[in-house]
């Protein structure tokens, strides 16, 4: 079932939430969840960006040990899009390109994290610095052909 | 916070897990210990992970749950996935997600009738 | 503002593009004064303006098919004369906006087509511009000032009537889009716990997506162990194909049930390897009979396996 398409003009256009513990994942889910479903996005594609959505809030959490979540509705054109930014001020990524090869960890077991999200969502950027911390920029679209049916 | 929402239940000589909609990453880790030491109590031979109701499948959650596969195989125990929404099923697929020797099942009906077979006649995810 | 369908209710056009919109004519706040100051005047010309586009109207049979009767015809009226007062009514922002997009859609709702109310557009400045230089008779410069103004607004509201007239167009189209690929890809129940979809024609993702999608919600609904997926009708397979039949293949084998490839045939069979499709553990089958004479084997089977036990 679609949420009624228009985003009504008392309705939330985005959002944030600080992740400083590990109830922050759930936290960013919950929030991520709600936000991409009434933007009227289906249930397989609210599962997608939930689902990346936890991958990169925990990553924040595993390798910056804090950071922040913003969400942000989207609407160009005529069509309905989700924008997640994730920002933290860890220790920044070393190699970028090795980070998004699919099962690239460094240690701690980890691997999926970016290039899953990455596989989830429409659009995606990934700008970090040494020492600095990492910015992560992921966005979806609705699909043309309408949502899904399930 | 840890354990407390999710549930485990011996019937017979299987363990049945009911997971929530949501569980923390504590609550799942708390999770595999609970399983593990149940298993030796009960000298348990298999394991229902009832996901029905769970909404969000990443990394982490698949992760656990095929090291508890693992890790209840090497404990004389089989492990069944029952339950799992399409909308998960398909993140789970494009993700690239694996359940290790974790074998899947429609409903907790048909898992029980999984463990109960004499045959490997579940959807194992082994190669 | 409500759309029938409930749907696309989405804004075509923006507060800010319509902004963007104004500044790219050169539309200013002397132009919005301009329009207000002919207030009184458009008020007095309203109705003559009125009767001369629906004489026009009622002139051709196309047009005159919408005002089957005089109560429609004065309902009508009265709304067109407010529309056009609304030109003159010196705010244009996001009220006026609204107001202009519901118009669009309206039109699209009852068949009307562009061509006929963009052309009553002209009609309106043909009656409006005469009288407005008698107006401004000793002041040639303002009444010229005056009619750009017009033209701009005038335009403005062609544009947003022919977008939202779009819009609402292909609204109708992706809806009936989606209808056609649930036809086209069916997915029926062939036996106790076995579920049939034939593919036809080429998968694109979207394609694929949505047939993923209803697969597996059918597997589940229907609490099937197989789900037959016959490929006869696919005339090629590419590696995006073959990534998407794998992806439903792993999918369905997640929620516990078995997605059998039918109707492999030489030459996909050929392309797939050649792919380097590593299918292990797949099973297919050149055919959907051959298909289900395997699901059937294989439920029995496990029916079999499980009546021993008791």
């Amino acid at each position: 079932m679609r949420a009624s398409g228009a985003i009504a003009m008392n309705a939330e256009r985005a959002g944030e939430v600080r992740i400083h513990s590990e109830s922050d994942i759930v936290a960013t889910r919950r929030t991520v969840r709600t936000a991409a479903t009434q933007l009227g996005f289906g249930l397989t594609d609210v599962t997608r960006i939930v689902t990346a959505a936890s991958e990169l809030a925990r990553n924040i959490f595993l390798y910056a040990g804090s950071g922040i979540m913003r969400w942000e509705a989207l609407d160009t054109g005529g069509r309905i899009g989700i924008e997640l930014t994730f920002e933290d001020r860890g220790p920044g990524i070393t190699d970028i390109e090795q980070a998004m090869e699919a099962g690239y960890t460094s240690g701690g077991g980890l691997g999926m994290g970016l290039p899953g999200a990455k596989r989830l969502m429409d659009e995606f950027e990934i700008a970090s610095e040494i020492g600095k911390g990492t910015i992560v920029t992921a966005k979806k679209w609705h699909r043309r052909l309408g949502d899904s049916t399930s | 916070m840890a354990d407390e929402s999710i549930s485990v239940v011996k019937v017979r000589d299987v363990l049945m897990v009911t997971m929530p909609a949501d569980p923390d990453d504590a609550s799942v880790s708390a999770l595999q210990m609970k399983v593990l030491q149940m298993m030796e109590q009960y000298e348990a031979t298999g394991l229902v992970l009832d996901i029905s109701a769970v909404e969000t499948l990443d990394s982490f959650f698949a992760r656990t749950v095929a090291e508890t596969a693992q890790m209840a195989s090497l404990m004389g125990g089989r492990t069944v996935i029952a339950g799992m929404r399409p909308s998960v099923a398909i993140t789970a697929t494009q993700l690239g997600l694996t359940l290790g020797s974790a074998m899947t099942a429609l409903d907790v009906d048909r898992a029980l009738d999984t463990l109960t077979d004499a045959g490997q006649r579940g959807n194992s995810h082994e190669r | 503002m409500e759309h029938p369908d409930g749907q696309d209710r989405q804004a075509e056009v923006t507060v800010l593009e319509w902004e963007q919109r104004k500044d790219f004519v050169g539309f200013t706040d002397d132009d919005a004064l301009l329009l207000r100051d002919l207030c009184s005047l458009s008020e007095a010309y309203a109705d003559e303006v009125v009767e001369e586009l629906y004489r026009q109207f009622l002139r051709f049979d196309e047009t005159k098919a919408f005002f089957p009767d005089d109560a429609t015809l004065n309902r009508v009226k009265a709304l067109q004369k407010e529309y056009f007062l609304g030109l003159t009514g010196g705010d244009y922002g996001q009220e006026y906006l609204a107001n202009r997009l519901h118009v669009g859609r309206v039109h699209q709702r009852i068949g009307l087509s562009p061509r006929w109310y963009i052309g009553a557009y002209s009609i309106y400045m043909q009656a409006v511009i005469p009288r407005l230089i008698g107006a401004f008779g000793s002041d040639p410069k303002k009444a010229q000032r005056t009619i750009v103004a017009l033209l701009k607004i005038i335009e403005l509201d062609q544009e947003l009537a022919i977008t939202t007239y779009i819009a609402a167009s292909e609204a109708v189209i992706a809806r009936q889009s989606r209808e056609i690929l649930e036809i086209s890809t069916p997915v029926v129940q062939v036996w106790e716990g076995v579920i049939a979809a034939p593919l036809i024609g080429m998968l694109d993702t979207e394609r694929a997506q949505q047939f993923m999608e209803r697969l597996l919600t059918r597997v589940v609904e229907t609490r099937s162990s197989v789900a037959l997926v016959d490929i006869t009708g696919v005339p090629m397979v590419d590696s995006r194909t073959a990534q998407h039949l794998l992806e439903a293949i792993a999918a369905v084998r997640l929620l516990g049930a078995q997605l059998v490839l039918t109707g492999v045939r030489p030459t996909i069979a050929q392309t797939l390897v050649h792919l380097g499709i590593d299918l292990e553990g797949v099973v297919t089958r050149a055919s959907l009979e051959a298909g289900l004479r395997f699901a059937m084997e294989s439920m029995h089977l496990q029916d079999g396996s499980r009546n021993g036990r008791q």
